[in-house]
């Protein structure tokens, strides 16, 4: 297999169902084809139905996918381990998505945790290499007071039966399984040695039924801290980089005002209340303490609309969450601009198109308001506006 | 017509970039911020004692890191110094080189290092311009800067056709440019054949603009060094490049103001008539040897090349479809690469007149103009269609216009 950025494109898709997060993927229901050319490549197929995955190669055609990604093999690796940015890649049609790209965006991290490559030299490391260096990475400080016996059973090449004993700040390492156990793990010699060496997670391995744990599950979790970590001999250890993850969720409160304050009272009411300046004239929306035109103060409300004219518009494809929702958008969704009747040429309001209406827009479409059922003087009181085509004015 | 009154000349005297990428989690802001800070002490030949003011700018909303001017100080060497801190959306590096050029030109400060940063990766660009895109109102629609107003226009003034070849057009000469520049952080080795390929199936993001035509969010800082008229006659490491003027203006209080029945004059356009009046630059197509515009999308960056240079009906496009603002055209755009390379945001409006500057110096390296470069115009965008526009002098013998 050619491998790119140190591994290959079948690695990725073998280490699928170990890196899938079921509980994230309850209520996705989707097939995604996979095509990546070249040296190295081939097709793939993953099926996400309530929380499982299936994961196959595919001979000839990719059919029945909602969503295909083609690329060659290296950019495939490059985007699934950073090291190519994904959208630098759509963007320079190296990786090309043949339906809703909001998918590769949003979901597949979700529900994926991220790929890591295999590190090369740990794989010469046996089981048992590693219970050799116990006792030497024994922390007496982090187990003070600790009395427990742990063991291990580790099938296949380089594995054995083992008692790791914990007490008076002292540890032991016996062959074969003593009884009674705090706790015993069964697994591969090579789960083993893969946790040990970081390029298998301890809860991914067990949470995807590769670790056995019987007796105290506590104890079982609490090993780790008593040993150093493990380093394979030789290998240098690369720097490692943090990132911190925060996630901001903030509650903001902004006044209007008393002049501006009349639009969202005004909405409330299911009317559009506009400001007119004594000196030019024009209808400001929403109403402004002055004309920042003619530097005056505007005094009169007039009530404009409910009905206007579309003047633009933008069918929005790209899938940006809704900042005061944290939602993903459904798209395509069409923004219009309006400038409601009565109101000056240059007052236009930005509001949401009804979803079935989109075929049908145009400029100079005439509009009306879809209003909340219940109204609470928020911009939430008008949902958008529909075609308004009775009057058979498009 | 009032006059932009300057006390005494101001120079552009070290310039320090980082490399632009969507990867830098080998910084951190102040490590990022310091590797472009020391570059431009280095390209100064100064010190940081030399250093009297520092101004600082980035967008908070976007890393929503507050105050980072305090952490940014172990980059920036603001210990115990002046300081001051901008934040303009998109024209904060623009408007941190006018705040630079004022505070030198004002007496104040003899030297002054402004800085411009931001690590776009680490937070919501879109997200975070949504947000502040109109405090009470529409906010929900928001998409950030991406629309395909301008793009439906074109078209419907151009036609189809022409209108989508010239954005690509201009894209694709972009990243030819951006090729050049080892610093920027897409190079996509796009050709002119790729056009049609492009035109049909980059994914759309809204309306006609697609995600080709759209700049990057970038990690990225650049810092500039500036000093008075007398300080550079006691010699300077680098040949110094001139702030003749500048302008900074936004006009609109909101974006729907910009989408009712008539378009309003774009302020684009405004700035540069109101500049080159003052400036007594009758033919700025003639005039400059460069012009470095922020460029957000292929389909901005074309429609704002009439407005900035005062272009009538299709000028700018037969300009454009002659090569004309090619590298080694008439009148070369963006030989950096642009915004739509390289976009790391409180720097990217500054990238532009320190790019100018060094084309001026003759030391841009790989995307360094063939021809002699004396004049050169720079740009900012941001929010609302504001506007900053500056003029860049090699020699500093332009004739004062008098205005009464």
């Amino acid at each position: 297999m050619t491998e790119y950025f140190g591994t290959t494109v079948a690695d990725i898709f073998a280490t699928m169902p170990k890196r899938f997060k079921p509980e994230e993927a309850k209520e996705v229901d989707i097939a995604i084809g996979y095509e990546a050319t070249g040296e190295g490549g081939g097709k793939w197929k993953a099926t996400i139905k309530h929380g499982t995955l299936k994961v196959e190669t595919v001979e000839g055609e990719l059919t029945d996918c909602k969503t295909t990604i083609h690329t060659d093999a290296e950019t495939f690796v490059g985007v699934t381990l950073g090291m190519i940015g994904a959208l630098d890649a759509l963007s320079s049609q190296k990786l090309r998505v043949a339906g809703d790209p909001k998918f590769l965006m949003l979901l597949l991290p979700k529900i994926f945790t991220p790929y890591v490559a295999p590190a090369k030299k740990p794989d010469a490391v046996t089981a048992r290499d590693i219970i050799a260096t116990l006792a030497e990475r024994f922390r007496p400080e982090k187990a003070e007071g600790v009395a427990m016996t742990i063991g291990y059973d580790l099938a296949g090449e380089g594995g054995g039966r083992w008692t790791i004993i914990i007490r008076d700040g002292k540890c032991a390492v016996r062959e074969g399984l003593a009884d009674p156990l705090t706790v015993k793990m069964t697994m591969e010699a090579k789960t083993y040695a893969g946790m040990m060496v970081g390029t298998i997670e301890a809860v991914t391995a067990f949470t995807s039924g590769q670790v056995k744990i019987e007796g105290d599950m506590a104890a079982a979790g609490a090993t780790a801290k008593y040993f150093r970590k493990y380093v394979v001999p030789g290998a240098t250890e690369a720097e490692e980089l943090i990132s911190l993850r925060v996630t901001n969720s903030i509650e903001q409160r902004f006044a209007t005002g008393p002049v501006m304050g009349r639009w969202f009272a005004g909405i409330r009411e299911k009317k559009f209340l506009a400001n007119r300046c004594p000196k030019c004239g024009r209808t400001q929306i929403p109403p402004r303490e002055i004309c920042a035109w003619c530097r005056v103060r505007v005094h009169e409300f007039v009530e404009v609309g409910p009905k206007g004219v579309v003047t633009h518009f933008d069918i929005v494809y790209f899938a940006s969450p809704d900042p005061l929702t944290g939602a993903v958008r459904d798209t395509p969704y069409a923004t219009v601009y309006v400038v409601l009747d009565g109101a000056t040429e240059r007052e236009a309001i930005t509001v949401d198109l009804k979803k079935e209406d989109i075929p049908r827009l145009k400029e100079g479409a005439r509009v009306r308001p879809v209003w909340a059922e219940v109204t609470t003087g928020s911009y939430r009181d008008l949902i958008g506006v529909e075609l308004d085509e009775e009057e058979g004015s498009l | 017509m009032k006059m932009h009154v300057k006390n005494r000349n101001v120079a552009i005297i070290g310039i320090g970039q980082t490399s632009f990428s969507s990867h830098k989690e080998d910084q951190n802001q102040a490590e990022m911020v310091q590797e472009a800070v020391i570059r431009a002490l280095a390209d100064a030949g100064l010190k940081i004692g030399d250093i009297d003011c520092i101004v600082h700018g980035n967008m908070e909303l976007f890393e929503m890191q507050f105050a980072p001017d305090l952490w940014h100080s172990l980059g920036t060497g603001a210990y115990g110094k002046d300081e001051y801190r901008i934040t303009t959306g998109g024209t904060t590096g623009a408007t941190l080189v006018c705040a630079a050029d004022n505070l030198v030109a004002s007496g104040l400060y003899n030297t002054v290092l402004a800085i411009g940063m931001e690590k776009l990766q680490e937070g919501n660009t879109t997200g975070g311009i949504t947000n502040m895109a109109d405090p009470l109102w529409f906010r929900n629609l928001q998409t950030g800067a991406l629309t395909g107003t301008t793009a439906q226009e074109m078209i419907d003034e151009f036609g189809e056709e022409r209108a989508k070849r010239a954005a690509m057009r201009y894209r694709i000469m972009m990243d030819k440019h951006a090729m050049l520049n080892p610093r920027a952080h897409r190079r996509f080795g796009l050709e002119y054949s790729q056009m049609e390929d492009l035109m049909a199936n980059s994914p759309p993001l809204v309306g006609e603009l697609r995600l080709i035509h759209m700049c990057s969010q970038s990690d990225g800082a650049c810092a500039m060094i500036f000093t008075s008229e007398e300080k550079v006659k006691q010699g300077t490491k680098n040949p110094p490049v001139w702030i003749r003027d500048h302008i900074q203006i936004h006009r609109e209080e909101t974006i729907p103001n910009l989408f009712g029945f008539n378009k309003p004059e774009v302020t684009h356009h405004y700035a540069a008539r109101t500049l080159f009046a003052r400036n007594g630059i009758q033919d700025p197509v003639a005039y400059f040897d460069v012009f470095e515009m922020y460029d957000p999308s292929a389909w901005w960056a074309v429609d704002w090349l009439r407005e900035f240079f005062l272009l009538k009906g299709d000028e700018h496009l037969r300009m454009l479809e002659a090569g004309d603002f090619d590298l080694d055209g008439r009148i070369p755009i963006n030989p950096s690469g642009g915004v739509i390379a390289s976009n790391p945001i409180g720097a990217t409006a500054m990238l532009r007149p320190a790019e100018a500057a060094l084309q001026i110096r003759g030391d841009a390296g790989g995307h360094q103009i063939k021809k002699e470069v004396r004049h050169a115009l720079a740009s900012g965008f941001g929010g609302t269609f504001w506007s900053v526009l500056m003029i860049l002098e090699k020699e500093l013998n332009w004739q004062e216009v008098s205005h009464d």
